[in-house]
């Protein structure tokens, strides 16, 4: 959550205090204390060593606020408090997005969501370092993208890579010439080059030309690199194999 | 909408036929050197395959003749138990009671379905006929039931999901579940009450035998060649499978595949005899009630880019994956989350220990929430059948324009 950036700041923080003072607040200095302690590597210390720092991040870490389904709480009748566990979503709820134009739960969402924007714009933290409530942020995030007009504009959390819009500048022209300098010298027109002279990416290079003869070279030296490996590092990269193939079945 | 009278087709194949113009049945029968030898008189054999039929023997004319005119044979000689020892069977009364099967159906069609083709040859006392028409009907609820409640499931998703429902392994467990036992051997002293039917050999290769030798016309096998989805949409059964049951049935077959003729007979033995309206009871009770998380039959190889192509095809704005939190960046086991966005919208989720993880398994929740969408009120055809009151009023089920290919 984005709650933990501050946290994990603060923590950098505090070890980094603690580093620095350590040796001179050190209470009985042993006969090796020329060597700092925590470098050696035979003596870990024994001694209880407990810092204000360490004190004081526990206490600012243990003082939640109260989430915003709690915060109401003067409503006239009885009332329901839902404030579920931080879980991932569950694939047979759809998104409001993928359901149909004529599904009658894309108008209850859209209340909901309403509803949730104006509650997390009316909510007031009272502590200051969680201004960016995840739930908060999360709701605020979810846009009306079915028919609201000029909904505020959400802050969104931040890109995973640097997002980017695809040119669609390359005319045929110019892949004949992509093609012709592949087949012309494959080894100075690398995919990287040819990717850097096109402004493309090297998959759409692959796309455009191959160079068969230069895959089967630099497979015949990855299979004598493969030979070469032992049973455990040839275990391990098949497991990673495995892995990577879980990542699209069990999500 | 008008409803197949299945049960009238379901009553000529109960009723016997003169031996001289028996129908080929369709279940394909091994050729026997000596056909029938174990039954001279033909009289006796029309009657006991007429009391299979649910309505009880009335008329005079039909009623078995006196025991005195048919020469006694001895049940070691039948192959399989005589239709007579049904009544007395403790174990088939059992089993009525506790599958708590209509009282129309009589025990006789119950013993029946009991009997497997490799047991008994004869298709006027083996189950192949039941069987045909219980496939079917649980193969039409099933996809009926997948097709209406999830109309945007991918056809290799929809046939997992049938197997899984209604496939031979799920039959089999139920056979189990339900307490039928196997008899050793078949017999017509055995207990019809036991599952009657002739085991294969041991060593015998069914793996082979069950994917079937296809030996094209240039001489080139293709058993071993991988089936693509147009060929399994054509040309497959209910589950995609192509399976030219090169096991004839006289060799023997194994628990499993008698098990699960068994279920499917039973299942077209409550449909001739009861109607439509207790089949689908039992089917909802029984194939239906069994739990399946269709979210665990999904494989995306590239669900990244499949998810572009989705937002294209329908769209949206191309999908942006977010950074929502993260632990532990510069640990040995970070813990990224990751959200994907179409424009501000979050269409999935998903945690890894690296960013790509966290992206593909987001990518990949997304794509599964599209295809797993359900209506919410849905008529499936089989519940509009009948005339007046009977069926619900049909409204159309949702047909997805099909799955995402890129």
């Amino acid at each position: 959550m984005s709650t933990t950036l501050p946290i994990r700041r603060s923590i950098g923080r505090a070890a980094s205090n603690c580093l620095s003072t350590r040796p001179s607040r050190s209470l009985h200095p042993s006969p090796s204390s020329l060597i700092p302690l925590y470098h050696h590597p035979h003596h870990p210390s024994t001694q209880q060593r407990r810092h204000e720092a360490t004190a004081r991040r526990l206490t600012k870490k243990h003082r939640v606020p109260a989430a915003p389904a709690f915060a109401n709480t003067t409503q006239p009748q009885d009332h329901i408090i839902y404030n579920p566990p931080s879980s991932a979503p569950n694939v047979y709820h759809t998104p409001l997005k993928f359901l149909p134009k004529s599904d009658r739960r894309r108008e209850l969402l859209l209340a909901q969501q309403r509803a949730a924007q104006a509650a997390a714009a009316a909510y007031k933290p009272s502590s200051p370092f969680s201004t960016a409530s995840p739930a908060a942020s999360a709701l605020a995030s979810l846009s009306a993208s079915a028919g609201t007009e000029a909904a505020p504009t959400p802050r969104l959390p931040p890109p995973v890579r640097a997002p980017y819009e695809k040119k669609y500048h390359l005319t045929p022209p110019q892949l004949d010439e992509m093609r012709k300098l592949r087949a012309r010298d494959p080894r100075k027109w690398t995919r990287v080059k040819l990717a850097e002279k096109f402004e493309c990416s090297q998959f759409f290079v692959s796309l455009v030309c191959q160079a068969p003869q230069i895959k089967a070279e630099r497979d015949a030296e990855l299979e004598n690199i493969k030979k070469r490996w032992g049973r455990q590092k040839t275990m391990a990269r098949e497991d990673r194999v495995k892995r990577k193939e879980s990542w699209g079945r069990d999500a | 909408m008008k409803r197949a009278r299945i049960e009238r087709w379901g009553s000529q194949l109960l009723q016997s036929r003169p031996q001289g113009t028996r129908p080929q049945c369709l279940y394909q029968q091994p050729q026997h050197p000596q056909p029938h030898n174990h039954r001279p008189q033909w009289h006796w054999q029309a009657v006991r395959a007429q009391s299979t039929t649910s309505t009880p023997l009335s008329s005079p004319s039909r009623r078995p003749p006196p025991a005195s005119h048919a020469p006694r044979i001895p049940r070691e000689s039948l192959p399989s138990p005589p239709l007579s020892a049904a009544r007395s069977s403790a174990k088939l009364s059992a089993l009525h009671a506790r599958l708590s099967l209509p009282s129309r159906l009589p025990l006789e069609t119950l013993a029946r379905a009991l009997i497997d083709p490799s047991a008994d040859p004869n298709p006027d006392l083996n189950n192949a006929s039941l069987a045909l028409l219980g496939q079917d009907l649980l193969g039409y609820y099933t996809a009926e039931h997948l097709l209406a409640h999830y109309p945007r499931l991918p056809q290799t998703v929809l046939y997992a999901a049938q197997y899984a429902y209604v496939g031979g392994k799920t039959l089999a467990a139920v056979t189990r579940e339900w307490g039928v036992e196997a008899a050793a051997e078949p017999g017509g002293e055995v207990d019809p009450g036991l599952l009657q039917f002739k085991r294969v050999k041991p060593g015998t290769d069914i793996s082979g035998a069950a994917a079937g030798e296809t030996i094209g016309p240039d001489g080139v096998n293709r058993s071993q060649w991988r089936l693509g989805m147009g060929m399994r949409n054509v040309s497959g059964d209910e589950f995609g499978d192509i399976n030219a049951s090169g096991l004839d049935a006289a060799a023997g077959v194994t628990l499993e595949d008698a098990s699960k003729t068994f279920v499917r007979a039973l299942v077209g033995a409550v449909y001739l005899h009861c109607g439509q309206l207790s089949t689908k009871r039992f089917y909802a009770s029984h194939f239906l009630s069994r739990q399946l998380d269709l979210s665990t039959l999904f494989a995306f190889r590239t669900p990244t880019r499949d998810l572009s192509r989705l937002c294209a095809r329908e769209g949206f704005e191309a999908p942006v994956a977010r950074l929502l939190s993260e632990t532990g960046r510069l640990s040995r086991h970070p813990v990224f989350v990751v959200g994907v966005y179409s424009g501000p919208d979050k269409l999935g989720e998903g945690a890894g220990a690296s960013l790509d993880e966290a992206r593909t398994r987001a990518a990949a929740a997304a794509l599964k929430s599209w295809y797993l969408y359900s209506p919410e009120e849905v008529t499936v055809p089989s519940e509009a059948e009948g005339k007046g009151d009977q069926g619900k009023r049909w409204v159309p089920c949702m047909v997805d324009c099909g799955e995402v290919i890129a």
